[in-house]
């Protein structure tokens, strides 16, 4: 890994923390928060692409395993990784890998702005949504006993809120492609 | 970032990391192959004789169980509407037990024993060629290093926003504050380089 | 020890942005001089080998700087625009420690080097500090620490005032003043080089002289309109 990887995937962990100041939005009826910090994981794989994307939420999620309270609300420890809501956690890694494949493939330089933004939308979607809900939903029903079928009703609630994140997402990503290209480019 | 580790000399203190790391990961087998509620509530209860006993104060440790608290609760409350008060309870003690021991291990392990953990589990990686290991204490201290400054930053550009009359936004905030810290990548890199931080 | 260029440009993207040239510098103080993008940063980041020579080769003393580029980096200490970019390590001592890291030194030995180096600077008192908390001119001195402590023969400091105020300049200053490390120092703050033994003025990618401080200034004067 070149030095300069390592920097971007340092420093967009950072990043990651940093968004997770703001803090966490509770829903009454659902034990998990909406917070910007699943913002940040969609970013990392849209921006960086999936390899350094999901290193960077790799990262992010040691510092919090080993007790920074880096995450949203400052909170960390191993207690978040056991806790009902874990699967969305762990869920962010391939979560950002899988944002930054897709990104990889769909997106490229010469395209027309609304293409771009549309495949980093689905890219986001599928990474941050998709691959994270499912996580999310699988540890939920196994760690509570609650069944696959309420977990993913009680899941449903945070869909609406993570779509528009991926919507954020797409627009900040062609954003900083046009300031700042970083993406690996595929043919 | 004030790290959870609490600086005290307790028993627990004392113990290797690496027996405290495998009692938690066993611990966390064991309570999911357990479900009646006696065999959990001994669990439970051990976990809070150790997370009480982890040297942070009551007042703190309260604070820390706080919002784990909640989503155990409210986990708790779900399967009680929704299932039986039996396996309500047994969620309960099960996820309770867990966060103690897991808390425990948080304020008794401090951040240069688990980097030395970390270290020795990369090792296999670093002679498959996969990673290497100093390269991840490097990159966790950049992550401790530069958060206080992306942090300083996000408030001169909402600042700035402010002050053209403009509403921060969430898309308008962020775009420049991703844009601005990734180039800081080419200079701190640079800077590692020269210094010869990292071997060739 | 001597720095040679020997018909050595610099290209980036398929633009010669440094025409070739060649020269020998071996002055205890030098100076860089030149508008913003006139190629005297390109010049400064060739010599420790950050940008390879396209064409031609630089050494110093005697190591290329593309084939032995390790020790090259060793021989010269290269202290950057943005000090805040520079300490890479949350607390100052650590960050210079880091430098150490490599030298097989015991744990008291970095610590002692670490001390000294501080103190040697005045600024022992920031050594349990963090570098988010310093200030400009503090920033500047803790890089100038961290990159002294391993010891370069040579020193380049790309424009070590820039940002800092009058008060700080002036420490600045004379603290690079009283360092027994050659120096090379590139500046727009022309007082700072103005008693150097030898200032380079850059223009368009080009050496326009190599000359004594009082002839390269005025010569910029000149180019500058001002």
């Amino acid at each position: 890994m070149k030095t300069r990887d390592l920097v971007l995937t340092a420093l967009f962990a950072a990043i990651i923390v940093v968004l997770g100041v703001i803090p966490p939005v509770q829903l009454g009826f659902i034990p998990v928060p909406i917070h910007a910090q699943s913002l940040g994981v969609m970013l990392a794989g849209v921006i960086l692409g999936a390899k350094r994307g999901a290193l960077a939420v790799l990262l992010f999620l040691l510092l919090a395993a080993i007790g920074l309270p880096v995450l949203s609300g400052g909170r960390g420890g191993l207690g978040v990784f056991v806790a009902p809501p874990a699967g969305y956690l762990v869920g962010f890694v391939p979560a950002a890998y899988v944002a930054g494949l897709v990104s990889e493939r769909l997106v490229r330089a010469g395209q027309s702005g609304g293409r771009q933004i549309a495949g980093f939308f689905v890219a986001a979607a599928l990474g941050g949504i998709v691959i994270d809900h499912l996580l999310g939903i699988v540890w939920l029903a196994q760690s509570t006993g609650m069944g696959f079928s309420k977990a993913f009703l009680g899941d449903l609630a945070f869909v609406p809120g993570d779509v528009l994140k991926a919507a954020i997402a797409a627009l900040a990503a062609r954003a900083v492609m046009v300031g700042y290209p970083l993406l690996p480019q595929r043919v | 970032m004030k790290a959870l580790y609490v600086d005290r000399q307790t028993w627990q203190h004392r113990l290797p990391p690496r027996l405290k790391l495998i009692v938690l990961v066993t611990v966390s087998v064991a309570v999911f192959l357990l479900d009646r509620p006696l065999p959990l509530a001994i669990a439970a209860l051990a976990g809070a004789a150790c997370y009480f006993s982890a040297g942070m104060g009551l007042r703190e440790a309260l604070r820390r169980l706080i919002p784990a608290l909640v989503t155990i609760v409210a986990v708790a409350l779900f399967t009680l509407l929704f299932q039986s008060a039996a396996e309500a309870v047994t969620a309960l003690l099960r996820l309770t037990a867990l966060m103690l021991f897991a808390g425990a291990v948080t304020a008794t392990v401090s951040i240069t024993q688990f980097m030395d953990e970390i270290t020795l589990a990369a090792t296999p990686l670093e002679k498959a060629g996969l990673a290497r290991a100093a390269d991840i204490g490097l990159a966790s201290a950049l992550v401790v290093r530069f958060v206080p400054e992306i942090l300083g930053r996000y408030e001169a550009i909402s600042q700035a926003q402010a002050a053209r009359g403009v509403r921060p936004r969430a898309l308008a905030t962020l775009m420049p504050l991703i844009i601005l810290t990734l180039r800081d990548a080419d200079s701190i890199a640079a800077a590692i380089d020269a210094r010869g931080f990292r071997q060739p | 020890m001597d720095i040679r260029f020997n018909g050595a440009g610099a290209r980036f993207a398929g633009r010669q942005v440094l025409e070739p040239l060649s020269l020998t510098l071996g002055e205890r103080r030098i100076g860089i001089i030149g508008l913003n993008g006139s190629g005297k940063t390109t010049f400064a980041r060739m010599i420790n080998g950050q940008v390879p020579p396209t064409p031609g080769s630089v050494s110093v003393g005697g190591l290329d700087t593309v084939k032995d580029g390790r020790q090259v980096l060793g021989r010269v200490g290269f202290i950057f625009q943005n000090p805040q970019n520079q300490i890479i390590l949350p607390i100052v001592k650590d960050d210079i420690a880091f430098g150490l890291k490599h030298r097989g030194l015991s744990k008291a030995e970095t610590a002692a080097a670490t001390e000294a180096v501080l103190a040697r600077l005045g600024i022992a008192h920031l050594a349990e500090r963090r570098a988010h908390e310093l200030s400009g001119g503090e920033l500047q001195l803790a890089a100038l620490a961290a990159v002294l402590v391993t010891g370069p023969d040579w020193l380049i400091l790309d424009e070590p005032t820039n940002q800092l105020d009058l008060k700080n300049r002036k420490r600045v200053a004379e603290t690079i003043a009283a360092l027994d490390q050659r120096l090379i120092v590139i500046s727009h703050d022309l007082a700072l080089v103005e008693d150097f033994e030898r200032v380079l003025l850059f223009h368009e990618g080009r050496l326009a002289a190599d000359d004594t401080p009082g002839k390269a200034i005025a010569h910029y004067r000149e180019i500058a309109g001002a």
